[in-house]
């Protein structure tokens, strides 16, 4: 115990606390920069290191990795661009709540829901770090396969979507997943000689061109048909209903991001996407989600945040790294004439205790840092689109580039943006396709690691526990909603309780229309306060909403009651979809449709008496 | 005046970005010297963070206070340096371009890629070589391997994890166990750090991995170190026999060695190499060869070709008298 507190005594050196600043602050520069990314940000910087004490070379560098984790929200939420794979989830409810002018509060809930996983990450690494380590060595290639399977089926399920198109998209992902020079037999696939492709895709070019490039393509075209007033930005700062309705996703949040991170490869991916699926499966308005829930940017920011403490574990006290920037500072403690392994803690307290504690004080300093910063950010949400996109291609066009030195991955940004723009006026959305594909290389490589070591016999997954017990979950989760599912055919619901089961996996719509279809209801519902399926949003929304609200909630309650009239028709869900794609192109309905569909969304906001005026000036201020 | 500041901080960012890959820009432009006149490139062909970037950029920046010019590292990481030494093959052999080569895509790789897609070590300028890198297998104590005999005895197929196909990793244990007579199943990962986790996790039986990764996990006891590949002892692994010693024929190392395009004149690569002659002597370079396990190998470029197309020539006959092939499952 003495070993802790000596440990910060250790933060508190002034040329310490002086790094650890400028770690935090790179950190977070980096983590807004869409393409560089900490691992190659740590590695230019490793000279400077030079000079420096092990401590606060290491308390930089780490500095650097979770301030970048900070960071790549910012870019996420406001300009569509997910810079890191852990923060693919965020986009989805992130970049909608910043289309409905409340891009403050998706921030500032994600840098308060940053801090507390970051925290409690650190306590519990602090408790627990040697009895846990372990658990990162239990995980082998059959442990993967089983978690990738889980990861693949939960992205089927979060999708804002159709099922189906869901699945389409996730599956071309994983083809996606196979281009390059085989792993096992260094065969070609799908490279056409090209040596650019010998290694695959890279994250970033695909991410930056279906999300980023993808959603300014189509916005073009938005424009052309309809002169479009930037996006009014309000409430710089979440509500208190926001924080209320955030605590129990940062909660479950923090504590996924920490298991899920301790293991090695893809842990903080699988943890944001597992937070995310966890909030939308126990939300009473699973709807909501992908049109701008606060719990689903609170839910993968926080859980990514914890997972990137998390897995210092297995380089501290393993000398294992866990993914690239870990194996960067790896380096970097071999140059400092400390080798990380299992007798660092023993051997070098003071560097163990003192890198854990600077995380206290990083997360601190990244809190105070994000509340004058957020503001400046959400500001760019006001410049002009005809100024801001092409500002944006270029970052984005930059940022692949400096991810490998390519220009092939400029041409992937540009190819993928192509095919964003057609899958958007398709209606298909894109967080499936990368998902499958950041999981599918984890799950093939897996899959054929395992199997070399069983011997091609499946039935060793079910031989050793943890892919046993994940195997047994995950047939559970995909047998249980179908089971479902035909018990209620039997005994016929009220279309409200369906309502709370749309978390259910594909499985489900295909097997039922009548669930399909019901979700749809649901949503129809969740706009309008006076819905037929949504009494608990009834009474509390329909006691605050304003005039104006009423009047654009009825412009919207047309195509949601007609799904409303006709459950267990194919019609439903169409119209259901029409109705959405409508409200997205005539964006002054949009913005005031949101605003009015706000109260009942989230019903707790009509406690809260400071951002009421604002909805209600809102909408004064433009005309229908 | 709104679209000011944040206009003003995207572009900022965008300075930024475009700094990121090659810190220290060119200098004074007016120099009067020959050469070099300006900075000079080092590609990598290999992600940043990885031993190859890290060997480069430990010499680059000694190496380039005897040029008197910044050597500015660049990343292009691709099929293990294919990709890089492609892209410095179409540059001007001005040594203005110089790119660092790892022995295991002139001597490894071309055992298990088609022919049209290896590189040829021949058709560069070598300026000097760097250091080897040498291979330890590992065991997980519960296997109760001590040493190679130890698994023959055993009696049992084992399986083994390499660092991936057409690596020194893969090449090491496929003759090792060929020549044992060992029923061994390979089972390729990215890199040494989850070939060495699945040893320690005991999900295989052992790997080959360099010696700087497994050293501080030999210590600690948690993996048994049966023999390295080494063409003699290494000075930081004493006791450990070599696979020579042990009776097998299994002479493979990673090395590394600095190269310029095909036709780079002869008096620029004498400066480069004079300039990394110097950037070897230097005390801090020197503690990074040690605390990364590397055996200096700081020979001249005809040297280093023979050493690597002999590697290339031997390992060729070895494996086709073991009738292995590299490319297989």
């Amino acid at each position: 115990m003495s070993s802790v507190i000596d440990g910060f005594a250790v933060v508190l050196e002034p040329t310490n606390l002086l790094y650890c600043l400028v770690g935090v602050v790179i950190g977070m520069l980096i983590g807004v920069l869409p393409g560089l990314g900490p691992a190659a940000t740590i590695a230019i910087l490793l000279p400077v290191t030079f000079g420096l004490e092990p401590v606060t070379a290491v308390i930089m560098l780490a500095g650097i990795f979770y301030g970048a984790q900070y960071g790549g929200t910012i870019t996420s939420v406001l300009l569509r661009l997910p810079g890191e794979a852990s923060s693919v989830v965020t986009v989805f409810d992130g970049h909608a709540l910043a289309r409905q002018g409340r891009a403050g509060a998706a921030l500032g809930i994600a840098a308060i829901g940053s801090f507390v996983g970051g925290t409690l990450s650190i306590i519990a690494l602090t408790l627990v770090a040697p009895v846990v380590a372990g658990f990162a060595l239990d995980f082998g290639p059959p442990e993967y396969t089983v978690l990738a399977l889980l990861g693949i089926m939960l992205v089927s399920t979060i999708s804002s979507g159709g099922r189906i198109r869901a699945l389409t998209a996730a599956a071309i992902g994983l083809l996606l997943a196979t281009v390059g020079r085989d792993d096992f037999t260094s065969a070609e696939r799908f490279t056409f000689g090209n040596l650019s492709l010998a290694d695959g895709i890279d994250f970033v070019p695909i991410a930056m061109g279906l999300f980023g490039l993808g959603e300014i393509l189509y916005n073009l075209e938005e424009r052309h048909r309809a002169v479009q007033a930037p996006t009014k930005v309000t409430n710089v700062w979440p509500s208190r209903a926001d924080l209320r309705q955030s605590s129990g996703a940062i909660g479950r949040g923090s504590v996924i991001g920490f298991v899920l991170g301790i293991l090695p490869g893809g842990g903080a991916v699988l943890s944001s996407l597992a937070a995310y699926a966890l909030e939308k499966r126990r939300s009473k308005h699973p709807e909501r989600f992908g049109q701008g829930a606060i719990e689903g940017v609170a839910a993968p920011e926080t859980a990514n945040n914890a997972a990137a403490t998390s897995s210092f574990i297995p380089l501290l006290s393993l000398g294992i790294p866990a993914n690239a920037t870990m194996a960067v500072i790896f380096g970097a403690l071999l140059i400092q004439g400390v080798t990380p392994g299992p007798q660092l803690v023993t051997e070098h307290p003071e560097l163990f205790w003192g890198v854990v504690n600077s995380m206290y004080l990083g997360n601190v300093l990244l809190l105070i840092m994000s509340i004058p910063l957020l503001g400046v950010f959400v500001r760019i949400l006001r410049v002009r689109a005809a100024v801001l996109a092409p500002i944006t291609v270029l970052i984005t066009l930059v940022g692949a580039y400096t991810v490998n030195n390519s220009v092939f991955d400029i041409g992937l940004v540009i190819g993928f943006g192509v095919l964003g723009y057609l899958m958007k006026k398709a209606g298909f959305d894109p967080g499936p396709m990368v998902l499958a594909f950041v999981l599918g290389s984890l799950l093939e490589t897996s899959l054929r690691r395992s199997l070399l070591l069983f011997d091609g016999d499946l039935t060793g997954f079910l031989s050793r526990p943890i892919s046993g017990v994940l195997a047994a979950a995950f047939l559970a989760v995909i047998l249980l909603p179908l089971a479902r599912t035909l018990l209620r055919r039997r005994h016929p619901d009220p279309a409200g309780s369906a309502v709370t089961e749309p978390g259910d996996p594909a499985v489900t719509a295909v097997a039922s229309r009548p669930s399909a279809s019901a979700e749809i209801v649901g949503s129809g519902a969740a706009a309008d306060p006076f819905g037929p399926a949504s009494p608990e949003a009834g009474d509390t929304g329909a006691a605050v909403a304003p005039g104006p609200s009423a009047a654009t909630s009825g412009e919207r309650q047309g195509p949601g009651t007609a799904s409303a009239e006709s459950p267990g028709t194919a019609s439903a869900e169409s119209s259901g979809e029409a109705a959405g794609e409508h409200a997205v192109r005539d964006k002054t309905a949009t913005t005031s449709t949101e605003a009015a569909g706000r109260p009942h969304d989230e019903p707790g906001q009509s406690g809260a008496p400071v951002t009421q005026p604002v909805h209600r000036d809102r909408h004064t201020e433009e005309p229908e | 005046m709104k679209i000011t500041l944040p206009a003003l901080g995207l572009a900022g960012l965008l300075v930024l970005a475009g700094c990121g890959g090659n810190l220290g820009s060119d200098g004074d432009s007016g120099s009067t010297a020959a050469y070099p006149e300006r900075a000079v490139t080092l590609l990598i062909g290999q992600d940043a963070g990885g031993s190859t970037d890290l060997i480069g950029r430990a010499l680059a920046d000694p190496a380039s206070k005897d040029l008197g010019k910044p050597i500015t590292v660049q990343n292009r990481p691709g099929a293990n340096g294919a990709v890089a030494a492609k892209e410095l093959a179409a540059a001007k052999p001005d040594g203005y371009t110089i790119m660092v080569f790892v022995g295991s895509l002139a001597y490894i790789t071309p055992l298990a890629v088609p022919a049209d897609q290896a590189v040829d070590v021949n058709n560069y300028e070598v300026v000097t070589g760097i250091s080897q890198d040498d291979f330890v297998l590992v065991a997980n104590p519960r296997t109760g391997f001590k040493t190679v005999q130890g698994i023959v005895a055993a009696k049992r197929p084992i399986t083994f994890a390499t660092t991936g196909v057409g690596t020194g990793s893969q090449l090491t244990q496929t003759l090792l166990f060929a020549q044992a007579g060992v029923q061994a199943t390979a089972v390729p990962f990215n890199g040494g750090a989850p070939a060495l986790t699945a040893v320690l996790g005991g999900q295989v039986d052992v790997a080959a991995v360099q010696l700087g990764e497994a050293k501080e996990q030999i210590e600690a006891g948690k993996a048994v170190p049966l023999v390295t590949f080494a063409t003699q002892r290494p000075s930081y692994m004493p006791d450990i026999p070599t696979a020579t010693e042990a009776g097998f024929n299994v002479p493979v190392q990673q090395s590394r060695a600095v190269v310029a395009p095909k036709g780079t004149p002869k008096e620029v690569v004498d400066r480069l190499r004079t300039a990394f002659q110097k950037g070897f002597a230097d005390q801090a370079y020197k503690d990074f060869n040690a605390k990364r396990l590397l055996t200096a190998n700081e020979v001249d470029g005809a040297a280093l070709l023979q050493q690597w197309n002999g590697s290339l020539q031997t390992y060729r006959g070895l494996v086709a008298q073991h009738k292995i092939d590299l490319s297989a499952k």
